[in-house]
């Protein structure tokens, strides 16, 4: 008997019993698990446990006997198994369909799970919009952090800092966010007991869940920990003042509509923006040449003659 | 990463778990039929199917066992009640699909963004969840001018070449374009315009955010029929333009290779990374020398060094009076 049979009679058999199956009952009954001694066959068992679960197939363990703690059974709860029907009706259907593609990167995760939610529909395939993002979804991270967030269960993980240090970190997801093509996961972190946002990309290695649980506060809003620039980024952000010359003045009103400005004689917008990052500051006013001059505060201005420095100076190759 | 969770034997597994509901729904459904639904050969699923026969409830005897009947291009399958509905989907599975949803009902002007919010919104049902709650998620893509990604969306469906003003990346100059809109992608937070531009007569990558103006012309646009938007990464095409080499420090080589184009990386003695990427030209390979600063070295070409002390020189000016 081939694995994959061996998984589909594990299934089965776990969905259909009507109390929890010990180890000992499944490498009995189950078709598949013929091994000699009893350690081979609990490694097959246990490595087919975890990949089922790992493809959301929803094995619990329980007390076979209440009063006795060796009793471990495990189950399949139907209610946690099976789709619930969702009513979609066919242009909410249509319209997941787009979104599927337009999805790079998880496109294979939202296929499968659209295939499940869609599997009676007879809608036809729609000539979608031509657009495309999600590069960052190639993240095995992201699917374990949201179904931790789902269940509410801590997790903990390796982080490796902006600045390269490494630490583990234990925390309560309470949301993710996409901002500037990078998902974050904001929460509580446990040991500081105060909220902080991390950058999945900087996740090293597995995420693992803890046990416990906790509640995510009514209303927390998960965007407002995340700054919305990357110069705004940093403990204590203070004023500071960037030109903008007047060839530049459509870009400010259309993307930063939101900031302070006072137009200069020669049609030259002068801006106030928080800064908490300078080094952030200064990589984003480069971005634009020479059309963009940070006037105040004298810091940011050394740095960006710091910054240049190995290109202004001497011979560099 | 769990074998059966990502590799072959997963992907089947869950195909498997898909589509008998299909078929136990759809008594003498085709295989051809299934092969274009679940995406699979015909031979793939006929295999499938008949591994099943050895599958059902413990004590494997005959009113225990899956009875699949393949009656020459039809299937039935009987004795398999508790297959009759499919799999919950998975977190990842939603993850994916919010986030999809969110970037494509983002764009304005999408007829289909109503039902979508709709669809999202029960999908959470769907889930396993604590409470109920599944949302939790939030995408914030900076579309720049709303009424441009508009234009462009819709230039982009009745085919049509859109003149627009551009900002280059890195001298602050605007140029006027005339471009053959092949799609919208989002990348990094930003939206793209891709297409192929007339004026450089190559295929190119607009940041929605730095366009001035559009117009949609009457002029019909070409699109290859091959435009694959999986090909893009970053923020250009990579499509024939010269190449950039350069080391870089190890705090930037955490993260250097989430945002550029790299196509060879090698680590250093010193912790620093040797990388070569697709540079987007030599405007564009300044400002990235000039932003990585003190954290990059040995940079070739030589004209790309030049190119960065020429625009340090011009930034610098502004500096020391």
């Amino acid at each position: 008997m081939t694995r994959i049979e061996r998984l589909i009679n594990l299934i089965i058999a776990l969905l259909e019993t009507r109390w929890p199956l010990s180890a000992g009952e499944i490498r009995e009954r189950v078709g598949g698990y013929g091994q000699d001694n009893y350690d081979s066959f609990r490694r097959a068992f246990e490595r087919d446990k975890d990949d089922l679960r790992a493809m959301g197939i929803p094995i619990e363990v329980r007390k076979k006997d209440p009063l006795d703690e060796h009793s471990d059974g495990y189950i399949i709860d139907k209610e946690r198994y099976y789709l619930p029907d969702l009513e979609l009706e066919a242009d909410e259907i249509a319209a997941l369909r787009i979104a599927t593609e337009a999805v790079r990167g998880g496109q294979g995760e939202a296929a499968a799970g659209l295939m499940k939610i869609s599997v009676d529909s007879t809608t036809a395939p729609v000539d979608g919009p031509q657009v495309a993002w999600g590069d960052d979804m190639r993240q095995p991270a992201l699917g374990a952090i949201y179904e931790a967030q789902l269940e509410r269960r801590p997790i903990t993980f390796d982080y490796q800092s902006a600045s390269g240090d490494r630490t583990d970190r234990r925390l309560e997801p309470y949301g993710l966010v996409n901002r500037r093509g990078h998902w974050y996961v904001v929460g509580n972190d446990v040991d500081r007991d105060a909220p902080r946002a991390f950058r999945i990309s900087r996740i090293q290695g597995n995420v693992t869940m803890l046990e416990g649980d906790y509640a995510i506060p009514p209303g927390f809003d998960a965007q407002a920990h995340l700054p919305a620039e990357p110069y705004e980024m940093g403990e204590r952000p203070r004023e500071a003042v960037v030109r903008f010359d007047a060839s530049l003045a459509w870009w400010v009103d259309q993307n930063l509509g939101r900031a302070t400005r006072v137009e200069q004689a020669d049609g030259s917008l002068d801006l106030t923006l928080p800064v908490g990052n300078v080094e952030a500051l200064v990589s984003w006013v480069l971005g634009f040449g020479a059309a963009v001059e940070v006037l105040s505060p004298s810091e940011a201005r050394s740095a960006i003659l710091d910054h240049l420095e190995p290109l202004l100076g001497g011979a560099r190759g | 990463m769990a074998e059966a969770g990502e590799g072959r034997l997963g992907k089947r597994l869950k195909r498997i778990l898909v589509m008998l509901p299909y078929v136990i729904a759809n008594p003498g459904v085709e295989v051809a039929e299934l092969a274009r639904k679940f995406g699979a050969k015909e031979k793939e699923l006929v295999r499938d199917l008949e591994m099943l026969w050895f599958c059902g409830l413990p004590g494997y005897g005959p009113g225990d066992l899956i009875e699949v009947r393949l009656d020459g291009d039809r299937v039935y399958v009987d004795m398999a009640d508790y297959f009759a509905k499919t799999v919950r989907i998975t977190p990842a599975e939603a993850l994916a699909l919010y986030a999809g949803g969110a970037a494509v009902s983002s764009l304005p002007g999408m007829e289909e963004a109503d039902a979508l919010r709709r669809a999202l919104k029960k999908l959470s049902a769907g889930l396993n969840t604590r409470d109920g709650e599944a949302a939790g998620i939030a995408v914030a893509l900076e579309p720049g001018s709303e009424a441009h990604l508009e234009a462009l969306r819709e230039a982009r469906a009745g085919q049509r070449r859109v003149e627009i003003e551009y900002l280059s990346a890195s001298h602050g100059e605007l140029s006027e374009r005339s471009v053959d809109p092949w799609g919208l992608l989002a990348a990094l937070g930003h939206w793209y315009l891709v297409g192929h531009d007339h004026l450089s007569g190559e295929e190119r990558m607009f940041r929605t955010d730095r366009i001035k103006r559009v117009t949609i012309t009457d002029e019909p646009a070409e699109v290859p029929d091959d435009f694959d938007p999986d090909h893009y990464k970053g923020a250009f095409s990579g499509r024939g333009e010269a190449t950039l080499a350069l080391e870089v420090s190890p705090a930037v080589a955490v993260w250097f290779e989430d945002y550029y184009p790299v196509t060879s990386s090698e680590a250093l003695d010193d912790g620093w990374r040797s990388v070569s990427l697709v540079a987007g030209g030599e405007r564009w390979a300044a400002t990235l020398i000039a932003r990585l600063g003190a954290d990059a070295r040995n940079v070739r070409p030589p004209e790309m060094l030049s190119a960065a002390r020429c625009l340090a020189k011009s930034v610098a000016a502004r500096y020391n009076d």
